[in-house]
């Protein structure tokens, strides 16, 4: 057998085994460099993202100063730029999208953790996240041709009536006499138009719901049964467990869920670059149409030259890092229960 | 080689080597353990092991969970090293030169140490590809050659009967008594000198389990086994000598007989008899 | 009195159960919504020559260079991203154990997941765009290469990170078992780990490929546009999602039942993709167990 004659090894079998153990080891050093160049390729991605609207940017920068940030000017025929409207736009359709998606959120993975039955839970979770499946493009052109001129048929008039100085109805609201400042949020240069920063938050609301009520789902699946199981012990009802344990417990990653839902939002641009009516002027209506930093980008890039250009380049500066920090945020927050989770 | 007695007579090393020397009647160690200290980062898991293996008979090592028995199982073929911040200090002597020296090739040392894990773990490979493998890394061998190899090895591994009209079927369809045993072909393939088994019948059936049994016994013919069990009885079944470890030391290592007869120490009866662990 | 507290708990519960239901219920709405929309509106609007002619007829035509684009251009970002997401990922589960820069990566990796694609496209009009006017004449030209590698980033981080999952999946016994017979690790993570994840990882690159075949907004300044039929990588290429921009943006209704159409064609395309990959999911959960 085999150990006999290894028993008697000659030095030309042993320097042949070193030999292969060499070679093996050195295989595996280049194996892993090249793994690890590709892995470095993602830090390059986003460092390089970074970078380069940076430098394309700083021209804009430079011209513009801090100025680029607080001007609401942004007129290409007299090549003044402005990030005031987009980022407004921007921010003020992401917050629309949270106020609306996150409760609904909230409900839709309480209902898949704790109320549908079993059976049921499976089949909506999976509808849920169809949901995502669909291009924002398909978002863009329901937004367009179908939703706004829904809000502008329902939704607009509405709203205008309860909360505008100015409702088509006629009729001042008694809340609009009584809270100053509140009607500038509600006003409108044309009230039958569907297009507006309240519609592109709404279509975004409905991008980012299967988005934030997935991660909630999966964060609620987390808490131990037993925990649950001896508060309904106690006679809590299913509420009661919900909002005094299962909630307390998965606060930090439910926020977490909730940036990331926000971090998608900021960084959308076909689902808001239809509904928003891209327009450069100052307003604090959330009836009056507006434009986002993804959706100037979108629409303007194509044909901007020099100063226009890197005024757009320094846009998608200001989204990329605001996107980054929220997503950073969001994905800390997560990490953290997965910590829970391992321990 | 060395001797049991030689190392017996060598300074600062417990008593049970030589007693168990006495008694297999010079039987050559094929391994020598000396001064073994073993840590998991700051945690000092094994504390001064020091045993012989004797060459082609079965050593069994037993203890309570988390006293280190596949730990020290692990340094063997120094599979640890795969992981960070493990460290293993002293000698472990095969055919007189220490495995631990980081000079001692690893492509030596695995085809001369083979082992086999508590799960059965099949590559996902056909059943001829899975004994075939290992053995496609050390050596160059022409069709009719490796067929004949993985014959050989499976019906070392008493295995060949039920699979050789489904050589070429993914080996993740066998049961899990079949996996293990595909393992240990795999493992004997290599034409191994020592075979490790660390608790290899933990995750099967009992006639499985005693199948495995009857193998561990032809397989000492050919090969140095040393099984870790948790299991006392198989330790009595099937090892001919037997080392209790506790705590991460080694309490007491002498022939299997002995140790569940008339053990020396206090804590191997205890645990024998079932007062702990 | 403890009736009363009684009837107030039991109000406040059947309301949050109620609002939970209702907020499913809005979910659910607005996705029968959308998709009855895009079918309805799409079937209106399918016809054969939308297959066979080219967007360059307009109203006459079809969307054909569009779908052969999108194709073209899926296909180059899955070929870029596969091989270097899979070595990435391997590295991530097999080889960072020792370094620090493997959990910063992964973190990373999972910012990257959702940053703004139309971002990740002025990067590659930067790095790959406006460089090509040193190989041309002066002139910035659009390819399809350049939209592949937009998209080939917008991929890369999906399959990083199911590799790397899959691959955390996979026992430690079983390297353990390789490795105790002497394979080196390059060999063992080639032919046992990944291949052991083998039905994880398509499942990755599947979901990815669904990604970015919805992906329009990093194809704008990269692969362009155009309305003929074009093979040719280097060449401006049109794809489905660019095209029903172009068209959703257009005042033709003719036009605009195009886009529709291509809506439908293209959502039926990426939902497919995503139950394909969710099928291949729950198969390889089990051959993992």
């Amino acid at each position: 057998m085999h150990a006999t004659a290894s028993n008697a090894a000659t030095g030309a079998d042993r320097a042949d085994e070193s030999a292969r153990t060499a070679k093996d080891s050195r295989n595996d050093l280049l194996f892993g460099w090249a793994l690890k160049a590709c892995a470095l390729l993602v830090l390059l991605a986003l460092v390089g993202a970074a970078a380069s609207t940076l430098w394309l940017g700083m021209d804009a920068f430079h011209t513009f100063g801090w100025g680029f940030l607080t001007s609401a000017a942004w007129d290409p025929s007299n090549d003044q730029y402005g990030a005031l409207v987009p980022v407004m736009g921007t921010i003020g359709t992401a917050l629309i999208a949270l106020v609306v998606a996150v409760p609904i959120s909230f409900g839709i993975a309480l209902f898949l953790t704790e109320i549908a039955p079993q059976w049921l839970r499976g089949p909506v979770a999976s509808a849920i996240e169809l949901l995502a499946g669909i291009p924002s493009i398909i978002y863009g052109m329901w937004g367009l041709f179908i939703f706004a001129p829904f809000v502008a048929a329902h939704i607009k008039p509405w709203l205008m009536n309860q909360f505008s100085a100015d409702p088509p109805d006629g009729k001042v609201s008694w809340l609009v006499q009584h809270v100053p400042g509140l009607a500038r949020f509600f006003s409108s240069e044309y009230p039958f138009f569907g297009a507006g920063v309240l519609t592109a938050g709404l279509v975004l609301a409905v991008m980012i719901i299967p988005f934030i009520s997935s991660v909630m789902r999966e964060v609620f699946q987390t808490v131990p049964t037993r925990l649950k199981e001896s508060a309904y012990a106690l006679g809590s009802s299913t509420w009661e467990v919900v909002w005094d344990i299962v909630v307390p417990y998965t606060r930090t990653a439910v926020i977490g869920g909730v940036f990331l839902g926000l971090g998608r939002a900021l960084g959308e641009t076909m689902a808001v670059a239809f509904v928003l009516g891209n327009t450069f002027k100052f307003s604090w209506s959330m009836l009056e149409t507006g434009s986002s930093i993804a959706s100037t980008i979108a629409n303007q890039f194509g044909e901007a030259q020099g100063l226009q250009r890197s005024a757009l380049m320094a846009l998608a500066f200001l989204l990329f890092v605001v996107t980054f920090i929220v997503l950073l945020i969001a994905r800390l927050m997560l990490r953290r229960l997965a910590t829970k989770e391992g321990r | 080689m060395t001797k049991m007695n030689e190392v017996a007579s060598q300074p600062g090393f417990g008593t049970s080597p030589h007693a168990a020397a006495a008694d297999l009647g010079q039987v050559p160690a094929k391994m020598t353990v000396r001064d073994l200290n073993f840590y998991y980062g700051d945690f000092h898991a094994l504390k001064h092991i020091a045993m012989d293996v004797p060459e082609k008979k079965v050593t069994a090592i037993i203890g309570p969970s988390g006293c280190g028995k596949s730990t020290l199982l692990r340094i063997f073929n120094r599979i640890y090293a795969i992981y960070p911040n493990l460290r293993a200090e002293g000698e472990i002597v095969l055919d007189g030169e220490n495995i631990l020296d980081p000079k001692y090739s690893l492509n030596r040392l695995r085809s001369k140490v083979g082992m086999v894990f508590q799960k059965p773990v099949p590559f996902p490979m056909t059943i001829f590809e899975n004994v075939a493998y290992g053995i496609r890394h050390h050596e160059k061998l022409n069709r009719s050659q490796m067929d004949e190899r993985v014959e050989q090895a499976l019906r070392g591994a008493a295995l060949w009967d039920e699979v050789k009209d489904k050589l070429k079927q993914s080996a993740l369809g066998l049961s899990g008594g079949q996996q293990q045993r595909l393992c240990i072909a795999r493992g004997i393939a290599l034409k191994p000198e020592v075979l490790l088994l660390d608790e290899p019948t933990s995750a099967l059936d009992p006639i499985a389990t005693s199948r495995i049994e009857q193998l561990v016994e032809e397989l000492k013919k050919d090969f140095t086994i040393v099984i870790v069990t948790h299991n006392m009885q198989q330790a009595a079944r099937c090892s001919d000598m037997t080392a209790f470890m506790y705590m991460g030391e080694l309490i007491e290592f002498d022939r299997t007989e002995k140790i569940f007869t008339k053990p020396d120490k206090k804590q191997t009866e205890d645990y024998i008899t079932g007062r702990f662990g | 009195m403890s009736t009363s507290l009684y009837t107030t708990r039991r109000v406040k519960n059947i309301l949050a159960m109620a609002f939970s239901i209702l907020a499913t219920a809005i979910g659910l709405f607005f996705l029968v919504w959308i998709l009855w929309e895009t079918l309805s509106q799409g079937l209106a609007g399918l016809k054969p020559q939308l297959f066979t002619k080219i967007t360059a007829y307009r109203e006459e035509g079809g969307l054909a260079n569009a779908m052969v684009g999108s194709l073209i251009l899926n296909v180059l970002g899955i070929l870029i991203a596969t091989p270097i997401g899979v070595a990435a990922g391997t590295w991530l589960a097999e080889y960072s154990r020792r370094s620090r820069l493997g959990p910063t990566i992964r973190f990373l990796n999972d910012i990257l997941l959702s940053a703004p694609s139309i971002v990740l496209g002025l990067f590659v009009y930067t790095i790959v765009v406006l460089p090509s006017k040193y190989l041309t004449n002066g002139d910035v030209t659009f390819s399809g290469l350049a939209g592949g590698i937009a998209l080939a980033l917008i991929a890369l981080p999906v399959i990083v990170r199911t590799t790397d999952e899959m691959l955390r999946l996979v026992p430690g016994t079983l390297r353990e078992a390789a490795l105790s017979l002497g394979v080196p690790q390059w060999k063992l993570t080639m032919q046992i780990l990944v291949r052991s994840a083998r039905s994880g990882i398509v499942t990755g690159v599947l979901l990815a490929l669904a990604r970015i075949s919805g992906e329009t907004a990093p194809l704008l300044f990269t692969a362009f546009g155009n309305n003929f039929m074009t093979f040719n990588p280097l060449d401006k290429m049109p794809s489905l999602p660019q095209i029903i921009y172009e068209y959703t943006k257009d005042p033709s209704p003719d036009i605009n039942t195009l886009a529709w159409a291509g809506a439908f064609v293209l959502t039926m395309f990426v939902l497919a993709l995503s139950l394909i990959a969710r099928f291949a999911f729950s198969r390889s959960k089990v051959s993992h167990d």
